[in-house]
């Protein structure tokens, strides 16, 4: 997997969590992903994504009136999208917990191994 | 469709335009089309009114991010659908339109029933296939691959036909005065149905600059290969110019 497409999934299940929280807008969306620091995408990037999950039937959207004037289209969680993020932190929990142990142990052992020579 | 009084920079505007082509000639719905454009033209003025370049909106490939949005965007599959029967009728139509020009119809029993058996074996591929490619996920270049060789099949069947015909003899029915009249009146009606059906009348003008010229050229003093030619470069030149104001128009 490059890191790209492992990017993606993080960048899906990231997505689905601030949708779950607050209806948002694409704009609002891109704006909340790069206060948590997600910086280095380009932003037009989440529209993709947000096609997709449209089709697979895990976000919703519904065109509303902004203040501003033009119509903003505001995407909501389905119930499918709701049992997707539930399975995405389990994998990330997971993963992580993984990947931490790896580091951990792996880490250490090569800071030991150092150490004797 | 786009507002002209969009405070969005020409590089922007010019991103929003080229996707739409993009998108259209990659067969996508035409709403859908309608709805990514308009959220993205959103999205670029907040962006800009925020003092953000649109390499940070889109990256630095225009192309790739314009591809990556149309594999996830479905093929129209609907406006497929409007094609088959112009394609089908059309093929017909010339045939017989070109015949008529030379008198009263006669066709061999093999060009007959070849041509139902094309229309049949046509119709059910087709919908088979889309059938197929609608229920699944197939990137918009696989959905293309798959369909058009379905497309073609008529038209490599329709040539198979024609050496058939000039190898086997079979009987040839004749349609007379009566036959030939009821035909092209049939003919000029599905033409013109289709036509108001499908929107365009790329078909009857198609059809004329093809048919008409040899026809015509055929009371003048011309030699045959002068009339050849000059009905060669009438015939792709007045379809050219259509297609040539027929684009200008749409962009208008």
């Amino acid at each position: 997997m490059s890191t790209t497409q492992m990017m993606k999934g993080i960048l899906d299940g990231c997505i689905l969590a601030i949708i779950k929280n607050k209806e948002v807008y694409g704009y609002e969306l891109a704006e909340k992903l790069e206060g948590y620091g997600f910086s280095n995408f380009s932003e037009g990037t989440i529209y993709p994504l947000l096609l997709r999950m449209q089709k697979e039937k895990l976000v919703t959207s519904t065109l509303k009136k902004s203040t501003a004037g033009p119509k903003r289209k505001y995407y909501r969680l389905t119930e499918n999208g709701e049992q997707e993020l539930q399975d995405f932190i389990e994998r990330w929990e997971n993963l992580q917990t993984n990947v931490n142990h790896v580091l951990k142990h792996e880490t250490k052992k090569e800071k030991e191994i150092k150490h004797d020579a | 469709m786009m507002p002209k009084n969009v405070p969005l920079s020409k590089k922007s505007k010019q991103f929003l335009e080229n996707l739409r082509v993009y998108l259209f000639s990659t067969g996508k719905k035409e709403k859908e089309i309608d709805e990514i454009v308009e959220e993205l033209e959103n999205h670029l003025m907040q962006a800009e009114k925020d003092g953000k370049s649109i390499e940070h909106i889109i990256g630095q490939s225009p192309r790739a991010y314009m591809e990556q949005l149309a594999s996830e965007m479905p093929i129209d599959l609907k406006a497929w659908m409007k094609y088959i029967p112009m394609i089908l009728f059309g093929a017909f139509s010339f045939t017989v339109v070109r015949d008529l020009f030379e008198g009263t119809l006669a066709y061999s029993l093999l060009e007959i029933i070849g041509f139902l058996i094309i229309a049949i074996l046509f119709l059910t591929s087709i919908s088979l296939t889309f059938r197929y490619v609608a229920g699944k996920n197939l990137s918009t270049g696989k959905q293309f691959a798959i369909l058009y060789p379905v497309a073609l099949l008529p038209m490599a069947l329709f040539i198979g036909l024609i050496f058939l015909n000039q190898h086997v003899t079979t009987p040839v029915i004749s349609f007379g005065m009566i036959g030939t009249i009821i035909i092209a009146i049939v003919t000029l009606i599905f033409i013109i149905g289709i036509s108001i059906w499908s929107k365009t009348w790329v078909l009857p003008i198609v059809l004329t600059f093809v048919s008409l010229p040899d026809y015509l050229l055929g009371f003048t003093s011309l030699t045959e290969s002068a009339r050849l030619i000059t009905g060669t470069c009438i015939t792709f030149g007045g379809i050219f110019i259509y297609l040539w104001i027929s684009s200008k128009l749409a962009k208008a």
